[in-house]
């Protein structure tokens, strides 16, 4: 026996660690059988199809009943609120609940946005959106995969969110506020003298006489107090509390300085940094 | 260029924190590896320092003669200060030659009063954007990373380091989605065909200095799945999911070594015992004394093979207890004490273990980085050595391996995500192409088509 497995021996692991994850797991259930995910999901078929096909992430089933839906003459639009929306909702429920995960919800994602593309192509338009967001990565700052999971978590909950890539000079941002007149905009940064073009970004906003009804900042480095030095902007703690933010622009028409106030309220959980 | 083949260590007992097998000297009578523990402290400009090439100087000044005044206060025989790059000193080279200069006059300034031990890391940004043409090699941006490295190494910098970016577009597909076949092909394949081609250049640059190529980390990569994996209570990313990426990590960090790196690799690659235990070089490791920059789950476990211990990362500003280069050089300091006391009177391998045993079943990501699992994992790589795609599959293999064993012996325990993760993810990677060719050429027709920031020519593919 080596010293370490001597030492091991004589070690109850319940006194230096427990992974609680594991304490407090629950039965396993089959995600359609849930209580919130038979409430969401739609009880006519083929919706129901298209929905559970989004609900476990599977693109090839997605597309294929999308493409059945439609040549049985289904309208389109009917197509994505009965059926993709549907199924996108129930992986929201989910997630929410802890009983499905990230990469659950990115294969979801996948799924219902190639099946919008299907029903798009048909329309021969983008199909109504809640509304538009812009994201973006600051100048001078290459990691984006924060800004990626904004996106996602927008697209998913029914945004058309433009994604105006990594390391992004200001002009681009404030062309985009023009051209998109974003509901939301979300910028990230890593680096804490990346996140200083967040101020920028207001100040040329403002001498343009352009607004966005919030500018939700977060990233690595960035810093609450930070955030809330300057206007029209709310320090974003998680990517999925970005569609829930957007949610209260959008049907509860609050301001930047409402979110700031009732965050934790608004993305309906504790949030340390807003505590 | 040599690949390892075979374990420059040949037990795992022998691998033990303040002792790599081929220490390395820096200028200020300075050495990794030879006995004793190094304390590390990095901090981070603030914000507005980025506004002119002035004030970033006075910044950089302010955190040298901080660190140095703390030190010799507390009485550290010795300390190594690095400074991580912002965008703004690495894409203006001159910045970056005038910060470090600075700082490296401040140090030498204390080891001549004092004759404390002292080393400057610097540690340039790649801030090179892949789906920018023409991507990754001779942008602008890669050109000035360049020009950066050779300023530092003209102007003091005692080490070089990097965390090069190569690979991240598949690896980031892949981790958020738990699509292990595209995170192998970020890590193993792109990851390590990127060191070759960052490494090869500082290895040449230092070669002109008195400058040591210090080493990379898979930050962009592994350190993405740690971070987002998060804590026990985290819904994101599989614990055991970011174990494998690790693992794979290892692989692709040892590029830097195989091309002439010589350490001490640098401090966020939680993979570096994996590769001490192959390739003998002195490593930086972070852990508990990092809190400032992140959560982890193994904050002692990792101070079990240090040669340098750091604090990773920390706003430059005030503490209770000082500035912040002060507050966590000092608590970085008061570790390594701990450990060169140990190692003094003969108890470092009690402690060692000890720091081992503290986290070694808090999670799975801890568990395969334990000295002797990392020792197994090596050897693992080290068995397909001149392969750079099998022997990254081949450490995922043996972690999953680890992982295996400690859930049926009933040391570890995982949830069902984490579960049916690895077990997807094993018979994935069971299943893949035994051939590195014909895994690539899967990968470029499945990744270039998903991921849009994949650029193979970045790649020479």
């Amino acid at each position: 026996m080596s010293n370490i497995e001597e030492l091991e021996s004589k070690l109850d692991q319940n006194f230096v660690a427990i992974r609680y994850n594991v304490e407090i797991e629950g039965p396993a259930i089959k995600p359609e059988n849930d209580s919130d995910v038979q409430n969401i999901l739609p009880k006519e078929e083929p919706y129901k199809s298209i929905a559970l096909a989004v609900l476990y992430g599977d693109m090839e089933a997605s597309l294929s009943n999308v493409n059945d839906g439609l040549e049985a003459g289904l309208s389109p639009i009917d197509i994505i609120n009965n059926g993709l929306m549907k199924g996108m909702d129930a992986v929201s429920a989910l997630y929410t609940k802890g009983f499905y995960f990230l990469p659950d919800l990115m294969l979801s994602g996948d799924s219902m946005m190639e099946g919008v593309r299907v029903c798009e192509k048909i329309l021969g338009h983008k199909s109504e959106t809640k509304g538009t967001t812009v994201s973006f990565v600051a100048e001078g700052d290459p990691h984006d995969i924060g800004k990626n999971l904004v996106v996602m978590f927008l697209r998913a909950n029914g945004y058309d969110a433009v994604d105006l890539g990594r390391d992004v000079p200001t002009s681009e941002v404030i062309k985009a506020v023009e051209e998109y007149k974003p509901i939301f905009m979300t910028g990230t940064a890593l680096m804490t003298t990346t996140m200083t073009v967040f101020p920028k970004v207001v100040e040329e906003l403002q001498k343009k006489g352009l607004e966005v009804p919030a500018f939700g900042c977060g990233g690595g480095s960035v810093r609450k107090d930070f955030v809330e030095s300057f206007p029209m902007s709310v320090y974003g703690v998680e990517a999925y509390h970005t569609p829930k933010l957007a949610d209260s622009i959008l049907k509860d028409k609050k301001t930047w300085k409402e979110l700031r106030k009732e965050y934790s309220k608004i993305v309906g959980e504790f949030v340390p940094e807003y505590a | 260029m040599k690949r390892f083949t075979r374990m420059i260590y040949k037990n795992p007992e022998e691998i033990i924190f303040g002792n790599a097998k081929f220490p390395v000297s820096e200028r200020w009578n300075i050495q990794f590896g030879a006995g004793y523990v190094v304390p590390e402290v990095k901090v981070a400009p603030q914000e507005g320092s980025e506004a002119s090439k002035e004030k970033m100087i006075g910044e950089c000044r302010n955190i040298a003669q901080s660190a140095c005044q703390r030190a010799v206060s507390i009485g550290l025989p010795s300390f190594m200060l690095e400074q991580e790059h912002v965008f703004q000193q690495t894409n203006y080279p001159e910045w970056a030659g005038e910060c470090t200069q600075i700082q490296a006059e401040i140090l030498e300034r204390y080891y001549d009063e004092y004759g404390i031990s002292v080393a400057l890391r610097q540690t340039p940004a790649d801030i090179r954007v892949e789906e920018r043409a023409p991507g990754l090699r001779g942008s602008d941006y890669d050109n000035k990373i360049e020009e950066s490295m050779e300023a530092c190494a003209a102007n003091g910098a005692s080490d070089l380091c990097i965390e090069s970016m190569g690979g991240k577009s598949a690896s980031d597909y892949g981790i958020s989605r738990g699509d292990i076949k595209a995170v192998l092909f970020g890590i193993g394949v792109l990851g390590s065909i990127d060191m070759e081609y960052v490494w090869k250049r500082i290895v040449n640059i230092c070669k002109k200095y008195d400058c040591r190529p210090g080493g990379d980390t898979d930050c962009a990569q592994a350190n993405t799945a740690m971070f987002m994996a998060g804590g026990l209570l985290d819904k994101d990313i599989a614990h055991t999911t970011a174990a494998l990426a690790r693992a794979m990590g290892a692989a692709r960090s040892l590029v830097a070594v195989e091309c002439g790196a010589i350490g001490p690799l640098k401090d966020c690659g939680y993979e570096n015992p994996i590769v001490k235990a192959i390739s003998g070089v002195p490593i930086a490791t972070e852990g508990k004394n990092a809190v400032c920059a992140h959560s982890d789950l193994m904050g002692n476990l990792m101070a079990a093979t240090a040669d340098v211990w750091s604090n990773e990362s920390v706003y430059h500003r005030q503490e209770m207890g000082g500035t912040t280069p002060e507050v966590w050089l000092q608590a970085t300091g008061y570790e390594a004490a701990l450990m060169n006391t140990a190692l003094q009177t003969g108890t470092g391998e009690t402690l060692r273990d000890i720091y081992t045993l503290t986290d070694k079943y808090r999670d799975p990501q801890g568990l395969i980085l334990a000295y002797d699992n990392a020792y197994r994992i090596g050897k693992a790589i080290v068995n397909y050595g001149k392969d750079p795609y099998l022997r990254a599959r081949a450490a995922a293999l043996e972690a999953g391996k680890i992982i295996n064993e400690a859930v049926d012996s009933g040391k570890l325990y995982l949830t069902r995500f984490e579960r049916d993760s690895l077990d997807n993810a094993l018979k994935i990677i069971e299943g893949l192409p035994l051939d590195a060719d014909q895994f690539t050429d899967e990968c470029l027709r499945t990744y270039t088509r998903k991921v849009p920031e994949f650029d193979p020519k970045s790649y020479e593919l």
